[in-house]
């Protein structure tokens, strides 16, 4: 097992490597150049030259990259002068917000989803398997905006259940009011649950064919015996992978929710960067979220090593 | 149990049909045959001649589209067709045990050895997950595994074929079945292993006394282990007797072809190797007629337009009217 | 799929396979035929085609000339989907802007496989440090949000539809280009790749005329959810206010628009637009799941 996670491990940095190198390619394409993007459209020649020297834009690229990275590694993440703060303080400020409203709703997500997809692949192709297939597709296929304004009117504006609003301030304000958490979290985690549902159902079908199925039914095991102490834990082993490889679509679904809900995140951040054109947020928030899926796909094959006993076991290649 | 003479398994016109996409299929058409304690029939055949569907009608796990249609299954007396579910789950795994032949996907890849192998106990004798264990180490001693208290912990995939086929074989035999069922279990393994386990089974049946059931495709298994043997073509039952006698005085055509099959030390060279020309039947449009008549060097039109009856004298009979005769 | 023993839900070989034996095509066509619900969505997306399509040449509208003295009206029978907000009429919109919208997709999956089936299987093929180098590029795209890069993009462009097929289809060939490498990776131990090689057939070849056929059932399968991501993604994207600027159409713009007005009750914006993305989504996944059965029925008996 040592083995498959060192591998891991150094594939993640290398990914890693390769987002950084991304991000800087982004950061070097943008249009009229990076000091006009930066200083924007009315920037005098005298400050975009004050500011190309600054920052090095002169060299070579690949040591401009190396020092751009250099100062990543120390935490500058450049600086936004729309805002007038640092990128770094901006996302030290709503990483954290963001990271509770994506884990709470994978969390949610996956504690609807794994018993619906089950119970679907047990009831295959009778009436409650349709119905929640039927409605895990119309979630699936539905905007994900849409979704959200459905929800908001019902519950926010017509029943006057839950804010409109999510709640402002720091993380403490924040949980201090889990009301306004329900709305944009239910958002992001209905779509995830449809999608993760239909994962479990095909991954328990699958397992449900296999032939140790067959040899326990034969020892006599009834069929709850049979779903619960032998197909489950099967079936879930790749779950944990898939929501590994699900955190680029959690953080899209942050995006989009948080603009809806005024939810003070990155995704809301990244959002007004984008409007305004503030390109040092932009590829600040871009760079820690591509960094944030990578350890927590990173996170979930490690998950998925100690949990699949042929991975933890065995020194040959999985 | 009535008396020594009773049978542990009697099967009488056994008919299974499977529904495939199409059409229906006739996978067991009509087979009788009967267990006595401590014996071990041989039941066998080629790929698709319905042997194993048999193996899984026992014990009522025929797969999805499977159906039993008519025919009675008697396990030391008692019916088993018709039962519902709940009372079949109590004789699976206690009054008949199974093996399978693919040992690796027949056990499950994240459950430990000794969890798998006591699992039978827990379920029909509700032992605590202790005794199980201590148990299950002493059936893994049964079947021959070196260092049985190591490997309760173990996984299937650290352990090799053989070893885990002993597994298969332990867990089958935890609750002292009075039949055992064994499908192929050897198809799957190398030469010097089958032998292994083919040991190990006779050993295990005289030492318990039980009888088994040898599904198998391959003569020589069933030469050495069987003390009846069962012929089996497209879902007829072709010759049945003592595994002596059907060797010695064959009488079928189709268990006559099978046996020439058989490449032999002794065959020449430049002698080209027999095999028996044409396909078996489509079993979802049979016909009334001996079924292997097709393919049978010694066919005649009568053959074709009556099935054969049973002939022969009490111990060893056949469905041909064209047998072989002694010294032929 | 592992190697199943005899006691599969197709029986034991021998007796049963010789029974009628069907070409994999054909037996992936009936068992995708067999699926009323992908037969019915099959049908409904030919309806939209058609709607999409030959609609505007049907019911004629004026789609560039807004007309303010006909804003926001409900449908009537001059306007069967009533008017938006600039006067426009709503159902002739619709038809043009699904033409938008279903171009962008079909044209960003069309990208996306092709790319995506190539780098695949280049990369499956070759091995070793080769596909390493190229399967941790696809990661580290892949570690980025689409919508992230999308926004990036669209901030600093204005997109057209052919910007946006470029960009979308830049992002989506990425699970294909994995899904393949994956199938390539299995198919080159095959032992009629390994003939080819030995006849002295180069990797092109190779790749080409004999792996990727081999792998269409999963691409197929693939492309069509890629379809309905699509038009999801590019409706978020004309909803953040940063899709394909007016007079051009798409449903999502439309959708997210209309939604400014759901106070007012203007429902004829919002349900028209929502509903045929919903209904075309839907309709390409049961597609795709549909396909992915077929296939695999096809697996089984290989």
């Amino acid at each position: 097992m040592t083995g498959y996670i060192a591998r891991r491990a150094v594939q993640a940095v290398v990914v890693l490597l390769l987002v950084t190198v991304i991000v800087f390619v982004m950061l070097h394409a943008l249009p009229g150049g990076t000091a006009r993007a930066v200083l924007g459209e009315r920037a005098t020649n005298v400050a975009i030259a004050q500011f190309e020297k600054q920052n090095g834009f002169d060299q070579p690229l690949p040591v401009q990259y190396w020092r751009w990275l250099d100062r990543v590694l120390h935490g500058d993440l450049g600086f936004s002068y729309k805002q007038n703060e640092s990128v770094s303080e901006l996302l030290a400020e709503r990483l954290p917000k963001t990271m509770l409203l994506a884990g709470v709703s994978v969390l949610l997500a996956l504690l609807v989803a794994i018993p619906l997809g089950f119970v679907q692949a047990l009831r295959r192709n009778r009436l409650i398997d349709y119905v929640l297939t039927g409605g895990a597709f119309l979630f699936y296929s539905t905007p994900a905006f849409w979704l959200a304004l459905v929800l908001v009117t019902l519950f926010a504006i017509r029943f006057r259940i839950f804010p409109a609003q999510a709640p402002q301030g720091s993380i403490g304000q924040i949980l201090a009011d889990p009301a306004g958490l329900v709305l944009p979290v239910l958002t992001i985690a209905l779509v995830s649950i449809a999608f993760f549902s239909r994962y479990v159902r095909s991954s328990t079908l699958e397992n449900l064919m296999q032939d140790y199925v067959r040899t326990a039914r034969a020892k006599g095991a009834s069929t709850m015996r049979v779903a619960f102490r032998h197909v489950l834990r099967n079936a879930l082993v790749p779950v944990v992978t898939l929501v590994g490889l699900s955190l680029p679509f959690v953080f899209a679904g942050t995006l989009i929710s948080e603009e809806i809900f005024n939810y003070p995140g990155t995704g809301l951040l990244f959002y007004n960067a984008a409007v305004a054109r503030d390109y040092p947020v932009l590829l600040g928030v871009t760079l820690v979220v591509g960094v944030a899926t990578v350890m927590g796909s990173l996170l979930a094959d490690i998950c998925y090593a100690l949990l699949d006993p042929r991975v933890r076991l065995t020194r040959e290649r999985p | 149990m009535t008396g020594a003479g009773a049978s542990v398994l009697e099967v009488d016109e056994l008919r299974v049909e499977i529904r495939l996409r199409r059409s229906t299929v006739r996978a067991v058409d009509g087979v009788s045959f009967s267990i006595a304690p401590g014996e071990t029939v041989g039941l066998v055949g080629e790929s698709g001649c319905g042997k194993s569907t048999i193996g899984l009608s026992l014990l009522g796990l025929l797969p999805a589209g499977g159906r039993l249609v008519a025919g009675s299954i008697r396990l030391s007396g008692r019916e088993l067709t018709g039962l519902p579910e709940e009372e079949l789950q109590e004789v699976r795994g206690d009054r008949i045990g199974i093996v399978f032949q693919d040992p690796l996907t027949s056990l499950n890849p994240t459950m430990t050895i000794g969890d798998q192998v006591g699992e039978p106990l827990r379920i029909h004798r509700g032992a605590s997950a202790r005794a199980a264990r201590s148990r299950a180490a002493e059936l893994l001693e049964l079947v021959g595994l070196p260092g049985p208290s190591r490997q309760l912990d173990r996984y299937p995939h650290e352990l090799s074929g053989g070893m885990r086929q002993r597994v298969s074989l332990a867990t089958a035999l935890a609750c002292a079945p009075a039949l055992l069922v064994a499908d192929e279990p050897t198809t799957a393994l190398d030469v010097t292993t089958q032998d292994q386990i083919l040991e190990l089974l006779a050993q295990l049946k005289s030492e318990l006394g039980m009888a088994v059931l040898l599904i198998t495709h391959d003569m020589g298994v069933v030469a050495g282990q069987a003390d009846r043997v069962l012929v089996m073509y497209a879902g007829q039952l072709v010759e049945a007797g003592s595994t002596d006698h059907v060797f010695s005085h064959t009488r079928h055509r189709y268990t006559q072809a099978l046996l020439e099959s058989i490449p032999r030390l002794t065959t020449s060279r430049t002698e080209a190797l027999h095999s028996i020309p044409g396909q078996p039947p489509d079993l979802a449009r049979p016909f009334g007629g001996c079924r292997f008549a097709p393919r049978c060097a010694f066919a005649t039109g009568e053959c074709l337009t009556a099935p054969p009856p049973f002939s022969g004298a009490a111990g060893h009979v056949f469905t041909c009217i064209h047998p072989v005769e002694d010294g032929a | 799929m592992t190697a199943q023993t005899h006691a599969t839900e197709l029986g034991p070989a021998g007796a049963y396979e010789l029974a009628a034996p069907e070409g994999p095509l054909k037996l992936a066509l009936d068992v995708f035929a067999e699926n009323r619900l992908a037969l019915a969505s099959t049908a409904t997306f030919f309806v939209i085609l058609l709607f999409c399509f030959i609609g505007p040449l049907v019911y004629r509208t004026d789609q560039v000339h807004t007309n303010i003295a006909q804003t926001t009206r409900p449908p009537s029978a001059a306007h069967w989907l009533g008017t938006d907000d600039v006067g426009y009429d709503e159902l002739g919109r619709l038809m043009i802007g699904g033409q938008t919208s279903l171009e962008v997709a079909l044209g960003a999956a069309a990208v996306a496989v092709l790319v995506g089936v190539l780098w695949g299987a280049v990369a499956g093929y070759f091995g070793g440090v080769v596909d390493a180098a190229m399967m941790r590029v696809v990661d580290a795209i892949l570690a980025i949000p689409a919508l992230f890069l999308l926004l990036f993009v669209a901030a600093v462009t204005t997109p057209s539809v052919a910007t946006l097929i470029a960009v979308v289809g830049l992002i989506a060939w990425l699970v294909p280009a994995r899904l393949v490498r994956g199938e390539t990776l299995s198919l080159r131990t095959r032992e009629y790749v390994q003939a080819v090689r030995v006849m002295g057939g180069s990797p092109l070849r190779i790749i080409l005329r004999h792996i990727v056929p081999n792998t269409i059932g999963t691409v197929l399968v693939n492309a069509t959810f890629q379809v309905a991501d699509a038009i999801l993604v590019v409706a978020a994207l004309s909803f953040l206010g940063l899709g394909i600027p007016p007079p051009a159409a798409n449903w999502g713009g439309m959708l997210s628009n209309g939604l400014n007005y759901s106070y007012a009750g203007y429902w004829w914006l919002i349900y028209p637009p929502g509903i045929v993305i919903v209904v075309t989504v839907v309709c390409f996944n049961f597609i795709g799941d549909a396909l992915r059965d077929a296939f695999e029925v096809r697996l089984r008996r290989r």
